[in-house]
């Protein structure tokens, strides 16, 4: 007795896993089982489950003092991945199994009363940290888990199987992963105009609002953009992943490349959005990370929401501070907005007529963006295809074809961006870098001045018509941005309140 | 009270049935207001008049048609009446004192009430302009539902005729232009797009009878006949005036762009749909007429000809 054992396990904060040591000590004394290092009640509920786990499995439980540490020790314990090296570690201290191959392990799994082992969140992220300090990761069958990550990941079904000589199996690293079908733009008819706003928008990751009455198919729209978006690379993939294991989410569309496509209802709190809760998790902007935000019926989120939303666009991440820690998300996303024109929606429509007076019509103009207005770009109107219209399907382009062009659009992106750096022609003015970029000639820059002027676009409408000039000349495959880039930019750009 | 916006200086009248200044025409409706109030000259009331009407929700076209017909009417020199509503009426107003004329604004509440907001300064620049604001209402008065109904039959109780620039079914204009049969006066309808909402009731009234009046040449000959009035020639309207030069060498699809406008106001799916033209030649032709403003972008979202 007095055997001191210690393995490899981990919790999570944030979207990364910490290491922690499991430390056993099975000595004399009262008998009693202690789990100590600020364990929170899911942890220190472990006690019953391993207990009752290796019992059904026909372990020995001693009756000793025995005590569990979990270093280190100010960490804040969470979650109820500790029951697997807990366990684990009690059967080697207690001479139940070999302790061989323990060394090499990281452990992470939650016991079922019967001994079987089950998955926690965030296992993806416990195996990026067994690829860090060279370890193995042990955990119950995760199907994140079966692809190639650089390090071996084991599964283990029940404790029972500790006894034996081959307790795991090892997770199948086939890399193939299969999206769902995800929904194509060739299903909708007529809508170009809208479509190619969309391609715009996903081709300079440019923030577009969708506006139009209800039933006009905004959301399936903006359902469809996913879908034209350049797939994610392997890196993005990783880091998306990681976010979404944490949250419990499944990934296997994820490592097929598909972007994520979140949606969050506008009654969603300002915790579900940016993130928060104890333990912290990820929110709707970090799960739209290297995807799209999708907030449909804008004008209904609350104001104070979507001021909320200013500081990670701005800044890429999500930054929530707690008593112990600041904990980082990543928050880097494409926005896409769909909103009514009028408060009872029907503005414009052919079938039903507007209730609303001149005065509410206004007023609700110059709500619709809100503190977001400014991350918008584009804003394109959106009206129902005549019934006669609906039933031919099949004509315009499929998504994989606006996919490519919007592929090739943001490779001469990159190359320009590679070509100005490899010259030497870089500005840390945002601004300035973008005017660049379009190389305007002097009749170009005498349209745009005038056009700019004529339509009383402030400096933000500016930039913004550039951006969408920019995105155009790279679809269109022209270096610099001319006279028709210009033009029809303009036709899609934010317009004065109230017009 | 609630506070008037203009200045006491300005001649107040009130004229009840029998005075001497009380306009004739008015006399022979059904029911005579008792007393006249109103703001400004008082011999406007007695003067010919034509009065110009519409929906408040008018299109481009119902504003366009009220600015053309009201500012010929204070040409030939009659005296242009309204309700001072938004919409129509205000274009109509607006458009004949541009053009030089007097005119008559007939309100709901009390003549010195402002109503709807925002239309002091249209109501200042009438009775600036030798024209006066009338109501049957006490000083004061609040512009309630019920009063304009009523009014509506002074606006074409003061005028040997009235024109219906643009009416939606069912429309408030029909209280004027049932009040005008009922006194034997002379009913002018201008016809819409038969598929534009707007003008169901306009066209409707049409086919009951109204006489239509369809351009400038059929305004000015019912003019003659109703007021006794030599009206000169004039030119026939052209509301583009001459297109604008044509840099880009697209006069042809441009045409094409502006007469898929010329029924009614469209999206711009429909009108892509409707002109026929490939997707990215069309955005172009779009963003370039609404530059050179031969276009606009309304409201609704919809793009209609800029009317002058």
């Amino acid at each position: 007795m007095g055997r001191l054992y210690s393995l490899n396990t981990c919790t999570l904060v944030g979207a990364q896993a910490v290491p922690v040591t499991v430390e056993v000590d099975v000595g004399q004394g009262l008998p009693g089982f202690f789990i100590v290092g600020m364990p929170d009640t899911a942890v220190q509920e472990a006690r019953y489950r391993v207990r009752c786990a290796l019992r059904s499995c026909g372990y020995r439980i001693p009756e000793a003092h025995m005590v569990v540490n979990l270093a280190p020790g100010l960490l804040r314990k969470t979650g109820t991945g500790f029951d697997l090296p807990i366990a684990v570690a009690l059967l080697c201290a207690t001479g139940q199994m070999d302790p061989a191959w323990v060394f090499q392990a990281l452990f992470v799994g939650e016991l079922a009363l019967d001994g079987a082992v089950r998955t926690v969140h965030g296992l993806l992220a416990c195996a990026m940290l067994a690829r860090e300090r060279g370890l193995q990761l042990v955990s119950a069958p995760a199907a994140e888990l079966d692809r190639d990550l650089g390090v071996p990941c084991h599964a283990l079904e029940s404790v029972v199987r500790l006894r034996q000589g081959e307790p795991w199996s090892t997770h199948p690293s086939c890399a193939v992963a299969r999206a769902s079908a995800c929904a194509d733009f060739s299903d909708i008819v007529d809508m170009d105009i809208p479509k190619r706003a969309a391609q715009i928008a996903a081709a300079g990751r440019l923030g577009i609002l969708l506006k139009g009455p209800p039933g006009s198919g905004k959301t399936m729209l903006a359902r469809r953009i996913p879908g034209i978006l350049p797939p994610l690379e392997e890196d993005e993939m990783v880091q998306t992943a990681l976010i979404h294991s944490v949250a419990g989410n499944d990934v296997s569309n994820i490592f097929a490349g598909v972007p994520p496509f979140r949606s969050p209802h506008h009654s969603a709190s300002l915790a579900g959005l940016i993130g928060g809760g104890s333990p912290l998790r990820p929110g709707e902007v970090s799960l739209a990370h290297n995807g799209i935000l999708f907030l449909d019926e804008m004008n209904e989120f609350s104001p104070h929401v979507l001021q909320a939303l200013r500081q990670p666009m701005e800044d890429k991440e999500v930054i929530l501070v707690r008593a112990d820690g600041r904990v980082r998300f990543s928050a880097d996303f494409m926005l896409v907005a769909a909103a009514n024109p009028c408060p009872c929606g029907y503005l414009g429509d052919k079938q039903h007529d507007c209730s609303c007076t001149d005065q509410q019509i206004a007023r609700y103009a110059s709500r619709i963006g809100g503190p977001l207005m400014d991350r918008i770009d584009l804003v394109v109107e959106v009206r129902r295809s005549s019934p006669d219209s609906v039933m031919e399907t099949g004509n315009g382009l499929s998504s994989s074809e606006m996919q490519q062009e919007v592929l090739m659009a943001r490779e001469r992106a990159s190359g320009r961006r590679r070509k100005s750096v490899a010259r030497g022609r870089v500005t840390a003015n945002a601004g300035a870098a973008l005017v660049q970029s379009c190389g305007l000639d002097g009749k170009v820059k005498r349209i745009f001045s005038e056009l700019a002027r004529n339509n009383h676009l402030s400096g933000r409408g500016i930039m913004s018509s550039l951006r969408v000039a920019r995105a155009i000349a790279d679809l269109d495959d022209v270096d610099s941005v001319g006279e028709k880039q210009i033009l029809e930019a303009m036709l899609y750009r934010v317009r004065e309140v109230g017009l | 009270m609630t506070a008037g916006v203009f200045d006491a200086n300005l001649p107040h009248f009130a004229l009840r049935r029998g005075d001497t200044g009380y306009p004739p025409l008015l006399e022979s409706i059904g029911k005579p207001p008792d007393t006249l109030y109103g703001i400004g000259n008082a011999d406007v009331l007695s003067m010919p008049a034509l009065a110009v009407v519409g929906a408040r929700r008018a299109t481009p076209y119902g504003l366009d048609c009220a600015r053309v017909f009201a500012s010929h009417a204070a040409i030939d020199g009659l005296v242009v009446v309204s309700g001072g509503a938004l919409g129509c009426d205000q274009a109509a107003a607006e458009a004949a004192l541009d053009a030089g004329g007097r005119t008559v604004a007939v309100l709901g509440g009390g003549a010195d009430v402002v109503y709807p907001m925002g239309a002091a300064p249209l109501l200042q620049r009438i009775v600036k302009q030798g024209g006066t604001i009338v109501s049957e209402r006490e000083w004061g008065s609040a512009p309630l539902r019920p009063y304009f109904v009523e009014r509506n039959r002074i606006i074409a109780g003061l005028c040997a005729a009235t024109l219906i620039v643009e009416a939606g079914l069912p429309s408030g204009t029909f209280s004027t232009a049932d009040a005008a049969l009922d006194t034997g006066r002379d009913l002018l309808v201008v016809p819409g797009n038969i598929h534009s909402p707007q003008s169901r009731g306009s066209n409707r009234l049409l086919f009951q009878g109204a006489q239509p009046v369809i351009d400038l040449s059929s305004f000015d000959e019912v003019v003659e006949q109703i007021y006794g009035i030599l009206v000169l020639q004039s030119e026939e309207y052209d509301p583009l005036g001459p297109l604008p030069v044509d840099p880009m060498g697209r006069a042809s699809d441009r045409a094409k762009l502006l007469e898929a406008l010329a029924a009614c106001p469209l999206h711009l799916d429909d009108l892509a749909r409707k002109t026929g033209l490939p997707r990215d030649k069309f955005t172009v032709l779009v963003s370039e007429c609404e530059a050179f403003g031969l276009l606009e972008r309304g409201r609704d979202g919809r793009y209609h000809v800029r009317l002058h």
